[in-house]
Formats: C-alpha cells, sequence, structure tokens
C-alpha cells in the first residue's frame, strides 16, 4: 500500500474551516493509497468552483480547466492514455449545471473515469446562489423568495441513461467513502459518486448536523445493488432518512474496450507510420 | 489552354447529383484532363435547387467559370435557373420523363434523352444519375472504354450486381448522347495519365492530419466542416486514430485540449457558429498553453447565416476572440495541396509552440474538387517537443510553467514518469498551482507573449503573383485561384495588374507584408466578407491603406471574370 502522505501537498487550502470538501479530500488520498495508485499515477480533472480546486491541495497529475468542462477534457485524455486513472473533481452546478450536457454524454459513452460530484446543493465559489440541486424553497441573495424550480438528481438521471455505476456518498463517513471511491476506480466504466458535501458557509438547509441525523449506510441486507427499481427509489427517498453507498452496479463495456484500436494499446504509445499516410495519399 | 469547357448537372437534393458530379470528375482526371468542380447546394435533404459544375481543360484551372456550356438538367427548375448562363456554344441536356410542369416555351432547344427510362431498362430508376453521366460524357466526345472503366472503379466498393447495373446504365446513357450534336464536344486523350491527385480540400485537410499524426479528433458535425470528418472517418481502420462525434462544440475543443495534454495530437473541426462556442476553450488552450488545431470552415453568418454557401469573413473573430490576450496562430492554405501541407504545419506549430493552431478555410475550398499538382509532403517523422523524465535533472521537481528564455517551458506529460504534470487555467505559478499574485501574473502574461516574435518569424510573407506590378489585388485563404486567374484576364485586357496572397495570417507578417505592398501603385482587397477584413488588419498592423476593393458576401464563390470586371470598373 502507498503511504498516505505521499499525497500530502504543501500548497495552501482554500477552502472555509468545516468546510465538506475537506472530508473528500481525505477519502480521495486514502482511497489512492489503498489502491496503491501513486500521485505519478492519478490524472485529476476538474471544473470550476471549490470543488474544482481540489486536485491543488493533494499531490497528482492534474487539468484543472473551465466551469463545466471536466468530464470532456477528462474523455479526451483518457482517450489517449487509457493507462491512466483518471478522477473528475466537480461541483453540482459544474457537472449537472454548466456541464449538463457533458454529464448526458460521459454516463452515455461510459468512459473509464471516476467522477466525484462534490454536491453541496449550492454555488460556493460566487458566494451562495441556488444550484441545480438545490432544495425547492431554499432561499439565497439571489432567490430571495425560495427556489423554485425542481431539484437535478444526478443519480437517478445517470441510472436512467444506464449508469453501471451509481453511488452517493457524504464528506462526513470518510472511511465510507474512502471505500466508495476505490469500487468506482476498481469499476471499468464511468463510475458517478454523487457527494452530500455541507458547505457550512452558505448552505443552511442542508448541515452537518441534518446529515449525520439522517444519513445510514447501505450494506448486503438493506440493498442489491444490482437492483434497478431499488436504486431508483434509493434516489428518492426523502430528507428524513438518506442512503449512502453503491446504488447500483452492473458490469458494461467500457467506452475504450468499445473501440478496437484502443484495445491493442494506449494511442500516446502508438509510432506514426508515414509510408502508411503515402501510400494512402497516392489513391487520390 | 485548347479545351475549357464548364458543365453545369443540376437538379434537386437528392437526386444523386453527387454521383454524377464524382464520376465527371474521376472520368477527366483518368483520361489526364485538368478540372475544378464546385458544389453549390441548399441547405435541405430533398427538393431546391442544387448543382455540380465542373470546368474541365487540357491545362491547370483553379478557379470556376461562370458560363456554362453543357447545362445536364435533371429538373425542369435547373433549366430555368442556369438557362441565363449558357455560353453562345451552350446546349442543354434534360430527361425526357421530367415530369413537373414547365412554363410555356421553357424547353425550346432543350435536347431530351429518356434518361429515367433507360435507367429502368438498365436494372432500376436508382441508376438514373449513372445515366445521366454516361451521356453527358458521350456529348462531350469521353470513348466509352474509358468511361466504362472508371464506373468499374467508382462503384468497386459494391456487390458485382450494382457494379453491372452501373455499367449497363451508363453504357445506355452513353449510346443516346453519341447522338447529340455539341459544339464543345473534343478530342480526349488517348493516354492514362493522371494529371496529380484529383481531391476536395476536405480531403486535403483529413489527409493532413494524419500525415501529422493526428491520432483524435473530436467533432460537432457543422456545414461546410462536416465532410473533413467523413473523409478522416473513410480512412478509420488504417490509423490509430479516434474519431469522437462530440455532445457539442465545446465538448469538442476540451477533448480535443485532454488529448492534446495526454500527449496525442488531435483535432476539431467546425465551422462560425460552432467556433463561438469553442472561444472559451480556444482561452483554455491559450493560458494553458496546450497545443490544439481548430479548423474553422467559413460559411457565411453572423448565426446559422448560409448554411451551406461560402465566405471568409471570420478573421478578426479567429485573431480577436475569446476574451484577453492569448497568441495563437491563423493559417487560411489557398489550395488543396496547401492545406494538406498547412494542416501538418498547423500541428507542427502547435507543439512547438504550445499554443492553439487555427486553420481558415471555407465552404468553397472544402467541397470543391481540385487537382492537386503541388508538393504534398508527409514528414518522414515527427519532432518530440514532449519531454520526459530522464530530460530532467529531478523529476519530482519538475514544473510546467518554468520561466524561460523563449517562453516555451518544456512540457512532460501526465502519468508518464515521476513529473508531476499540473495545469491550470486560473492565472498560475510555474508549477501550475493558482495564484493571485500581481508580479507572478504580469510574469506569466509576458511570458506568453513573448512567444509571440518567435511565432511570427515562422510566418510565410504573401506570396505574388506578378509582384512589380502597378496594380496589385490582395487576397487570402481559398481566393488565391480566382485571384491568379483575374489578374491574368487583367494582364491580358492591357492592366499592369498583379496579386499578393496571404496565408498566414496570425501573428501577422507585418514587414513582409510592407515590403510586398508597398511597392504597388494601387492595392485593391479582394475578399468574401463585406468589409475587407483583411485589408483592415493590413491597415492596423502597416499603416497601408488599401485604394479599393472587391467584396463578395452573397454566399457564393469568386469567379475570376467578375473580379475581373470589378476592378476594371473601379479603375477605370
Ligand atoms: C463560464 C463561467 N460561468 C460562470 C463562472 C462563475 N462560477 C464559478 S464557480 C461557479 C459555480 C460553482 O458552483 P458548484 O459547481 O456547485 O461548485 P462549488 O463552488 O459549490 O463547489 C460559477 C457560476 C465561471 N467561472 N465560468
Ligand atoms: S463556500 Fe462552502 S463549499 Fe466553498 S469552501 Fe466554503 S464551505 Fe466549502
Amino acid at each position: 500500500m502507498t503511504d498516505v502522505e505521499l499525497y500530502h501537498n504543501d500548497y495552501e487550502n482554500k477552502w472555509c474551516p468545516g468546510c465538506g470538501n475537506f472530508g473528500i479530500l481525505e477519502a480521495m488520498k486514502d482511497a489512492l493509497a489503498g489502491l496503491d495508485i501513486p500521485p505519478s499515477k492519478a490524472l485529476i480533472v476538474s471544473g470550476i468552483g471549490q470543488a474544482g480546486k481540489t486536485p491543488h491541495f493533494l499531490k497528482c497529475n492534474f487539468f484543472h480547466g473551465l466551469h463545466g468542462r471536466a468530464l470532456p477534457v477528462a474523455t479526451g485524455a483518457k482517450m489517449a492514455n487509457n493507462d491512466m486513472t483518471v478522477l473528475v473533481n466537480t461541483g453540482d452546478g459544474d457537472c449537472y449545471g454548466e456541464g449538463g450536457n457533458h454529464f448526458l454524454a460521459a454516463v452515455r459513452r461510459n468512459v473509464d473515469i471516476t467522477a466525484l460530484v462534490h454536491n453541496n446543493k449550492v454555488y460556493g465559489l460566487t458566494k451562495g446562489q441556488a444550484s441545480p440541486t438545490s432544495d425547492m424553497g431554499m432561499t439565497t441573495k439571489v432567490q430571495g423568495k425560495g427556489v423554485i424550480l425542481s431539484p437535478f438528481d444526478g443519480p437517478s438521471v445517470a441510472l436512467s441513461l444506464g449508469a453501471g455505476f451509481v453511488a452517493r456518498g457524504f464528506a462526513g463517513r470518510m472511511d465510507h467513502l474512502s471505500g466508495l471511491i476505490q469500487a468506482a476506480i476498481r469499476y471499468s466504466g464511468f463510475a458517478l459518486i454523487d457527494i452530500f458535501q455541507p458547505c457550512v458557509s452558505f448552505n443552511r438547509r442542508n448541515t452537518w448536523q441534518s446529515y449525520n441525523e439522517s444519513v445510514y449506510e447501505l450494506t448486503e441486507e438493506n440493498h442489491d445493488p444490482a437492483d434497478l427499481d431499488a436504486a431508483f427509489k434509493l434516489c428518492r427517498q426523502g430528507d428524513e432518512k438518506i442512503p449512502i453507498g453503491i446504488f447500483y452496479q452492473k458490469e458494461t463495456v467500457s467506452f475504450s474496450d468499445r473501440i478496437e484500436v484502443l484495445r491493442e494499446g494506449p494511442l500516446v504509445s502508438r509510432t506514426f507510420a508515414p509510408a502508411r499516410v503515402q501510400n494512402l495519399l497516392n489513391t487520390y | 489552354m485548347s479545351i475549357d469547357i464548364t458543365v453545369t448537372v443540376g437538379g434537386a437534393a437528392g437526386q444523386g447529383l453527387q454521383t454524377v458530379g464524382d464520376l465527371l470528375a474521376r472520368v477527366c482526371h483518368r483520361a489526364g484532363l485538368y478540372l475544378m468542380a464546385i458544389n453549390d447546394f441548399e441547405s435541405r435533404i430533398r427538393g431546391g435547387n442544387n448543382f455540380f459544375q465542373i470546368r474541365i481543360s487540357d491545362a491547370p484551372v483553379n478557379a470556376p467559370r461562370q458560363p456554362v456550356d453543357l447545362l445536364v438538367a435533371l429538373d425542369r427548375r435547373s433549366i430555368r435557373e442556369h438557362r441565363p448562363r449558357l455560353s453562345d456554344r451552350g446546349l442543354i441536356m434534360a430527361d425526357a420523363g421530367s415530369s413537373n410542369k414547365g412554363e410555356k416555351g421553357e424547353m425550346e432547344g432543350v435536347f431530351t434523352l429518356p434518361i429515367r427510362d433507360l435507367a429502368k431498362e438498365a436494372g432500376g430508376a436508382i441508376t438514373a444519375n449513372t445515366v445521366a453521366a454516361g451521356a453527358c460524357l458521350a456529348i462531350l466526345g469521353a470513348p466509352w472504354d474509358l468511361v466504362r472503366e472508371t464506373v468499374e472503379d467508382f462503384f468497386s466498393g459494391k456487390s458485382r450486381k450494382v457494379i453491372d447495373q452501373n455499367i449497363a446504365a451508363a453504357e445506355k446513357g452513353h449510346e443516346a448522347g453519341r447522338s447529340v450534336k455539341f459544339q464543345g464536344a473534343f478530342q480526349w486523350p488517348d493516354g492514362r495519365e493522371r494529371k496529380g491527385r484529383l481531391l476536395t480540400g476536405a480531403d486535403a485537410a483529413a489527409l493532413g492530419a494524419l500525415a501529422a499524426d493526428c491520432r483524435i479528433a473530436a467533432f460537432y458535425p457543422m456545414s461546410p466542416a462536416t465532410p473533413i470528418l467523413v473523409s478522416l472517418a473513410s480512412h478509420i481502420d488504417r490509423f490509430p486514430l479516434v474519431l469522437e462525434q462530440a455532445e457539442d462544440e465545446i465538448a469538442a475543443v476540451n477533448m480535443t485540449m485532454g488529448a492534446a495534454f495526454a500527449g496525442v495530437r488531435a483535432f476539431t473541426a467546425t465551422s462560425g457558429g460552432g467556433f463561438a462556442l469553442m472561444t472559451e476553450g480556444l482561452g483554455l488552450a491559450g493560458i494553458t498553453e496546450t497545443p490544439i488545431v481548430i479548423v474553422n470552415a467559413q460559411r457565411p453568418g453572423p448565426a446559422t447565416g448560409l448554411p451551406t454557401r461560402t465566405g471568409q469573413a471570420d478573421l478578426p473573430f479567429c485573431i480577436h476572440s475569446p476574451q484577453d490576450d492569448s497568441p495563437r496562430f491563423i493559417l487560411a492554405p489557398g489550395t488543396v495541396e496547401d492545406v494538406f501541407n498547412t494542416m501538418v504545419r498547423a500541428f507542427d506549430l502547435a507543439w512547438k509552440y504550445q499554443a492553439p493552431a487555427i486553420v481558415l478555410v471555407d465552404q468553397y475550398l472544402c467541397d470543391s474538387m481540385f487537382i492537386a499538382l503541388g508538393e504534398m509532403t508527409v514528414p518522414e517523422s515527427i519532432p518530440i517537443y514532449t519531454i520526459t523524465d530522464a530530460d530532467m535533472p529531478d523529476p519530482s521537481a519538475y514544473q510546467r510553467y518554468a520561466f524561460t528564455e523563449s517562453g516555451i517551458s518544456p512540457m512532460a506529460l501526465p502519468c508518464a514518469g515521476q513529473a508531476l504534470v499540473k495545469v491550470c487555467g486560473n492565472e498560475h505559478r510555474v508549477d501550475g498551482h493558482i495564484t493571485e499574485d500581481a508580479t507572478l501574473r504580469r510574469r506569466m502574461v509576458e511570458k506568453r507573449q513573448s512567444k509571440i516574435p518567435a511565432m511570427r518569424g515562422e510566418m510565410r510573407p504573401p506570396s505574388a503573383h506578378h509582384p512589380d506590378a502597378e496594380t496589385l489585388l490582395v487576397g487570402w485563404g481559398s481566393t488565391i485561384g480566382p485571384l491568379r486567374e483575374a489578374v491574368d484576364m487583367l494582364r491580358s485586357d492591357g492592366m499592369d495588374a498583379g496579386c499578393a496572397h496571404f496565408t498566414d495570417l496570425w501573428p501577422f507578417p507585418a514587414e513582409a507584408a510592407e515590403r510586398v505592398l508597398k511597392k504597388a501603385g494601387r492595392r485593391i482587397m479582394v475578399e468574401g466578407n463585406a468589409t475587407a477584413q483583411l485589408g483592415a488588419l493590413i491597415r492596423e498592423q502597416t499603416g497601408i491603406v488599401a485604394d479599393g476593393t472587391v467584396l463578395k458576401y452573397d454566399g457564393r464563390p469568386f469567379f475570376p471574370r467578375e473580379i475581373a470586371d470589378a476592378v476594371l470598373e473601379q479603375t477605370r
């Protein structure tokens, strides 16, 4: 096992004290160490927002791109080198709002990446406006009379699109979350973990306390992850009882494995064959 | 040039004009003739009026002509549309069974052949376009064995039955066509010595990408860029190549960036509207110094504009978008050879300077067929512009954005060794982490900008045809063929005319431009936009003000005669 300390980075952390993101960060380090993936073998792609800053706070290769666009960058990188372990850190606004179309496509494409959606149900970095996952009625400085849009639920959307790995985590259950991340990385295909993450600065509804009171872990006894209908139901349980764990898992053929040329090895390590181009040119 | 014939094949979308056109072009190519052909079509799948227009010659031709010598009308509307352009020796051939009701007198002087009936005899109405091609070629005087060989070749991927049906169809058309007297018919060369390569600009762009060792293309369909990807897709099994249709242009450009970041040469192709969606990504490539290539196949805009037509109106957009400054290359090839070679160069420059490269083409260049006589050079090897652990004294101390004299920081690849590669679209420190430090910000901007003089040094000067002429026509991109022919026309009209043609537009080669332009007594901008965009750029960069303009923004390509006439008008 790789030493967790190896992922430590002394770049100054910029999150608010008490933010749920710290739990996600520690779970990531723990999961990578547990799977023996050293920093040099992991690529983390992120979007914009508090979640998007995550890769700066651990040792890894990273591409910190644009708001909403982490998934396409990760897809391109994975196409180029499918030997890399690719994780994505993205916010609920980043992934389901600005990048919503990419989210839908990523599920359908089934690229072998692990998407960690830091779901704080609010726009953190831009100081507290509603996000696609905000509860109806939540008031903000902009949504003064409360949110009037119904919330977007990433896991049920992913399930409806045929996703093969859908889980929910909670930033306050570090060990459990680490387990989920390990399972997601091991999974061959697109793996979504929607992680409830308290934002102590801007979300007064979905708090540490409320989550701690209502979160419960799924076990073999209370849930069968092969049961799609049951998985849909888990997505829709109210705020009183919030299940965390793998909602659904099935074997799928990942994007890379669907493409013959990628089964022969990563594109990045192929050699250039000028004669083949010349021969083709000569057919014109 | 003793042969210079223009044949127009007109019909509705869905009538298989493309097949007729491809067959005509291939027969001419096989016979060792020269040709160029334009595709003029509406943005619809059925109906309307589309045409394919081929100019055939025994000398190189690189521009379309307006007068039509032979019109093959697959529907009545084509007769109405194109009759006004008929030349003195012009002939119209139409299907006798043409069912749509025409106006009185419409069929006057039209030679009819029972195309549809012949097709049915040959094996099915579907072969009507092959009958039409056979007839048209017979009218032009093409020998049957040449036509047969070409048809056999053209359908070679299909079943024997389909091949035989089409040969029968072509033969029936050819027999019928032989009875037609046409003043423009000519003696076809006996040999089979092909002159150059027959391809479209879209083919050339796809081949150029392969010659540049491109292994990933991510795109979202948009005319007129789509044919580039269709052409590329037809080669997919021969190369380590992944072609991915993205969910939108934003995804396409970001995928391209992810691929390049991970070490694979990648590009995307789109048109103005898609490019608009890509601009934030273009900025990301700028600040992260990620080498991507974007082909912008221009069409008239703004918004949806004229989806299937041509224009050259995205130059300032490509130079200035997105927000703030960041270095990029903009290259606008003029010919198909040039499109191929420019793709190779665009990838090379992008990787060498770690900056995005934009290749500006247009519908005219992408969809038209040309005979390429010039060199199309496949590089023997691809220079490696990235480094590995072995090149570093201490891989654990690698810094993606290290300050260097050239402004170019050594680029390593993620997960390729111990060196960690950290890339960030926020302003960053040398190690790739976010910074808001004022001094660092200033230095990073300066580092990126400091690449520009060397980038400008890579830019080629405008090419000139009769550079010492008193009157210089000035253009860029796909208009080189029409420009040069217009110059020849003006000179034979007695005018001391020449032209200067730009392909390398950004960083603008100001000194070279000035050298070429200042000699002339009069400079006339010839551009496919409404405001003389290159003229404005030249003025901005050199202070030289053009003396006149010939601008076309109706979505149609330039014809040499119309340029020459407009110049004569202005200089009279
Ligand atoms: C194109 C674009 N639009 C808007 C923004 C401003 N912006 C930055 S982060 C953000 C929302 C972030 O919310 P979320 O994804 O939920 O992440 P969080 O900060 O809550 O982790 C917005 C709107 C931006 N950076 N880029
Ligand atoms: S604003 Fe909220 S999400 Fe952002 S760091 Fe602070 S607590 Fe965390």
